[in-house]
């Protein structure tokens, strides 16, 4: 029995060796700003800023698509700083809303100013930080959060922090820098700067796609048909641009009727909640647009979390809060028959189900650059992070794919590579042949959702 | 025809949706102290000590390092005490909080017109023990 585990300890230690003459796997490439998002990491998940224990990460963990909704909110321990205001004294009044943090996943922020804590504040939803370095640019300057007025100082996506350690990471409601947290320093704004840049897609698609399902290829001409669907003209290619016919935008900010919607959910509990202004203070009533890429896994949509599904959320569009608002007048005033957006129910499933299409698609890009990252991992500790993130995206494809009923062959390639990749994890010896598996059960669940030969 | 009427469509919208410069949520900026406002400060922005002010004309003259700097008060421009050497909490300010002597940083609402135009917003020190 001593034998048999004596020869079992070899056998793994000769595993993890390299072994002479053996073609090994190249390094990975060098990036020249990999050591700087690898800083940038660190300080985005675990850089409390001497505050009260929240991270960036915190709201933008990378397990739940860097945002926060109530499904993933309930997973979290009590003790959880997101839970700040919950245990901590001099946070219990006038910094969160418990109630509509774990109901909505809605956050309190004082975008009108600090002098009436009490009366003067909103409630959003914590936007995700994938694709930023496709939709934060505007010619009128940068555009972050959900007002497109995110930041102090510059308004930049590298000033974002200073003002997110202000708003959500202080001790008490004082705020005062060098007692209540401490700001970044400029290292550290440069590394998360290029860090979040680093998140998700760097660059934006180009439509339309050769989609091979039936619903989502009509949903994808609803989109971008700008007498019909209308979506294309403030969600170019379902990124966060604009172009009204001359020419690209950039991210643009637009009053689309949210705010009147009737039934607002945070509203139906009796809460207080003041009406949100948008951009600017005064507010002119307007938000920035989000891409719609990673929209289907990351609900709820809208500043304020009013929509829990991406089909409610383009139905939104057909309904009289949108159509009644300044954008929806706009599309009326230019339309033959004066109508802003007007879809049915079929037509409304069939956007969607596009939308649902597009980030499955994303979730198996991300996805199979993670296994193939897994497979060049300098430790077996880089390979297993790499191959849980991954799981990660192929449940996201899952989820979304199956949320509206599509794609079933897709969605059995799918659960493969799930079970091969979690295979590889737990594998000694096999984990990069199960790996490579896992990438061509992708690959076969990506060639069913749109024209890409397997290769 | 389409592309003309969307055309028209993106510059209406443009007009009142497309606003000027985002300059970035101003809220959080009244809590960073003097010279560490990011991307701004040390390179926009102009710090020094108030030289003269002007009441009828709602006017202050500053002496910074790069010589002397005029700006304009306006009813949009926000003024805050910066107490943070003195470990309390920032306030919002007014016109009379803007006295000789005080150390100032401020930003300008047209960074083109830095030194003489109108202020976006004006960050006082409050004078405190070692800053008198």
């Amino acid at each position: 029995m001593r034998h048999l585990v004596l020869l079992s300890v070899a056998a793994t230690l000769l595993s993890l060796m390299p072994l002479p003459g053996c073609k090994s796997m190249p390094p990975p490439p060098r990036e020249p700003q990999r050591e700087q998002i690898a800083k940038g990491k660190e300080v985005f998940f675990n850089e409390t800023f001497n505050g009260n224990g929240r991270t960036c990460g915190t709201c933008h963990p990378a397990q739940n698509n860097f945002t926060i909704d109530p499904t993933f909110i309930i997973t979290l321990p009590a003790n959880d700083p997101l839970f700040v205001a919950e245990f901590t004294p001099d946070l219990r009044r006038n910094f969160e809303n418990p109630r509509l943090m774990r109901e909505f996943g809605l956050i309190r922020e004082n975008l009108d100013g600090f002098d009436d804590l009490e009366n003067k504040f909103v409630m959003r939803g914590v936007p995700h930080v994938l694709g930023l370095r496709t939709s934060v640019t505007s010619p009128q300057g940068p555009r972050t959060g959900w007002s497109g007025d995110g930041a102090p100082g510059d308004g930049s996506l590298r000033s974002f922090a200073v003002g997110a350690v202000i708003q959500h990471f202080t001790r008490t409601l004082n705020r005062i820098p060098g007692v209540d947290f401490r700001l970044p320093t400029d290292a550290e704004l440069d590394a998360l700067e290029v860090f979040m840049l680093s998140l998700g897609r760097q660059q934006d698609l180009t439509l339309p796609l050769p989609l091979k399902g039936t619903i989502a290829k009509r949903g994808q001409a609803i989109f971008l048909d700008n007498s019909l669907g209308k979506c294309n003209l403030c969600h170019v290619n379902a990124g966060a641009t604009a172009d009204f016919g001359g020419g690209n935008i950039g991210n643009a900010n637009f009053n689309t009727g949210v705010e009147n919607l009737p039934d607002q959910p945070p509203d139906l509990t009796g809460e207080r909640v003041p009406p949100d202004d948008g951009f600017r203070t005064p507010g002119d009533g307007t938000f920035n647009t989000p891409p719609l890429v990673e929209a289907a896994d990351t609900g709820p949509f809208f500043h304020n979390n009013a929509i829990d599904t991406i089909e409610g959320a383009v139905a939104f569009y057909n309904g009289v809060s949108f159509n009644s608002s300044p954008a929806g007048q706009a599309l009326a005033r230019v339309d033959p028959n004066g109508v802003g957006i007007r879809l049915d129910a079929t037509q409304i499933v069939a956007v969607a189900a596009f939308l649902r299409v597009i980030n499955a698609l994303e979730n198996i890009r991300v996805g199979i650059e993670l296994l193939e990252g897994s497979l060049r991992a300098r430790s077996p500790e880089e390979a297993k992070e790499l191959r849980e993130r991954a799981i990660r995206e192929t449940d996201d494809s899952i989820g979304v794919l199956e949320g509206g009923g599509l794609h079933p062959e897709s969605l059995a390639h799918l659960r493969e590579a799930r079970r091969l990749t979690k295979k590889a994890i737990h594998s000694l010896f096999f984990g990069l042949k199960h790996t490579r598996k896992a990438i061509g059960e992708q690959r076969k669940a990506r060639a069913l959702l749109v024209e890409i030969p397997v290769s | 025809m389409l592309r003309v009427l969307l055309g028209v469509l993106g510059i209406g919208i443009l007009l009142w949706g497309g606003t000027p410069y985002a300059h970035g949520q101003k809220a959080t900026e009244m809590f960073i102290p003097l010279g560490q406002s990011p991307g701004v400060s040390h390179r926009v922005t102009v710090m020094g000590r108030i030289e003269a002010v002007s009441a009828p004309a709602r006017t202050i003259t500053v002496a910074a390092s790069a010589g002397t700097w005029t700006a304009e008060v306006t009813d949009r421009t926000r003024i805050w005490l910066d107490r943070s050497k003195l470990r309390l909490p920032s306030q919002e300010g007014a016109f009379a909080d803007l006295q000789k002597e005080r150390l100032v940083e401020i930003k300008y609402e047209d960074d083109g017109r830095r030194g003489r135009g109108p202020a976006e917003w004006i960050k006082v020190e409050e004078p405190g023990r070692g800053l008198q």
